[in-house]
């Protein structure tokens, strides 16, 4: 295994490994916090960790399981950043008050970034909840299963399951076709 | 709720849902981030695990082998009158190899006298003197003289093995 080389050593299974997996992670990583510089920093973060943490990596399970479960850590880590942030803010902050309740990963300079938010289904996927959106993007990313998944994100199999169960209901909506406003027929004339 | 069907159709990877996410655009890092990480040294050479394991034993072995050589080595068996020949010498080369150092000394200092005692200037003669070094012994007589032209030395800074 790739891991296993990388950790005993072998710094091109590291390039191999970095290669296969970069753009799972890093769509994973754009797709949940939404902002291109935040995914950039938690991306670079993600592989640091694995860097650092290598000699203690066991062969137990997929590599994906692995390195997705240290992605999932770094997101809930800015995630609580960012809600420590947004709650620690002085009441009497000029900025505070302008924007109250939108973080700074939502605001439309950082959603510019995200140009991807054009299709609908991609901006039905920025509406889910967070962790259903993570179901849904671990299995398609990566192709893990519910229990993969599960494991992942520490909850329980059936935890996992209904998150992408509704996760999945929320989106095939988005591709249904949008209803047309005024549907009357039109009126013909004979001449 | 979602019929389980749905779910394990969209499992089983021929859904619509996951046909339409295919087709999505698929950003990947940029070719910067690419550098970062794969720039990273640790990364890059991919130290073995066990290469720091084996630098901790190989500094504490360093350490202790210093620490014994401090207590238990020749520096103990040294003996006790090289002790203030190289002290003291080393602390007044300045004076007694300098003369306009010592001279400025004199100008500034309000004792002259204060940057050597005589009765440990003589000692040190007598140290010279048992170490066989005769000519140093007679140089630093002369200085001795020449800072304390009235102070009577007799000959105990001559003999071996005296004491001032």
């Amino acid at each position: 295994m790739l891991m296993v080389r990388y950790r005993d050593g072998d710094s091109d299974a590291f390039s191999t490994l970095y290669a296969r997996h970069k753009g799972p992670l890093y769509r994973y990583l754009l797709r949940q916090v939404r902002n291109a510089g935040a995914a950039a920093d938690l991306f670079q973060d993600v592989w640091s960790r694995l860097v650092a943490t290598r000699g203690r990596y066991e062969a137990r399970a997929k590599f994906a399981t692995y390195l997705f479960h240290i992605a999932h850590n770094c997101t809930i880590d800015f995630f609580r950043r960012d809600l420590k942030m947004r709650n620690t803010a002085r009441p009497d902050d000029a900025d505070a008050l302008s924007e109250p309740e939108v973080p700074e990963y939502q605001r439309p300079d950082g959603i510019a970034e995200f140009a991807e938010q054009q299709s609908a289904l991609l901006a039905a996927l920025g509406a889910l909840p967070r962790e259903q959106r993570e179901a849904f993007l671990l299995h398609e990313e990566t192709g893990l299963t519910i229990e993969e998944i599960a494991r992942v994100t520490d909850v329980g199999v059936e935890t996992a399951k209904s998150r992408l169960r509704y996760a999945i209901r929320k989106l095939k909506k988005s591709l249904l076709p949008a209803p047309i406003p005024d549907a009357r027929p039109l009126r013909t004339r004979t001449i | 709720m979602e019929p389980a069907d749905d779910l394990d159709e969209y499992l089983r990877g021929d859904s619509a849902l996951s046909r339409q996410y295919r087709k999505e655009s698929a950003p990947t890092p940029p070719h910067a981030l690419d550098r970062r990480v794969l720039g990273s040294p640790r990364a890059a050479h991919g130290n073995p695990p066990w290469l720091a394991p084996l630098a901790f034993a190989a500094s504490v072995l360093l350490s202790v082998a210093l620490v014994l050589a401090i207590v238990f080595g020749p520096q103990t068996a040294k003996r006790v009158d090289d002790a203030p020949r190289l002290v003291r010498v080393a602390a007044h080369s300045d004076t007694l190899t300098n003369p306009a150092l010592d001279r400025k000394h004199h100008l500034y200092s309000s004792d002259p006298k204060s940057a050597r005692a005589p009765a440990d200037w003589l000692a040190d003669i007598a140290a010279l003197r048992r170490a066989g070094r005769n000519r140093e012994a007679e140089a630093e007589l002369r200085r001795f003289h020449s800072t304390y032209p009235d102070y009577s030395t007799g000959d105990l800074a001559l003999r071996p093995g005296s004491r001032p």
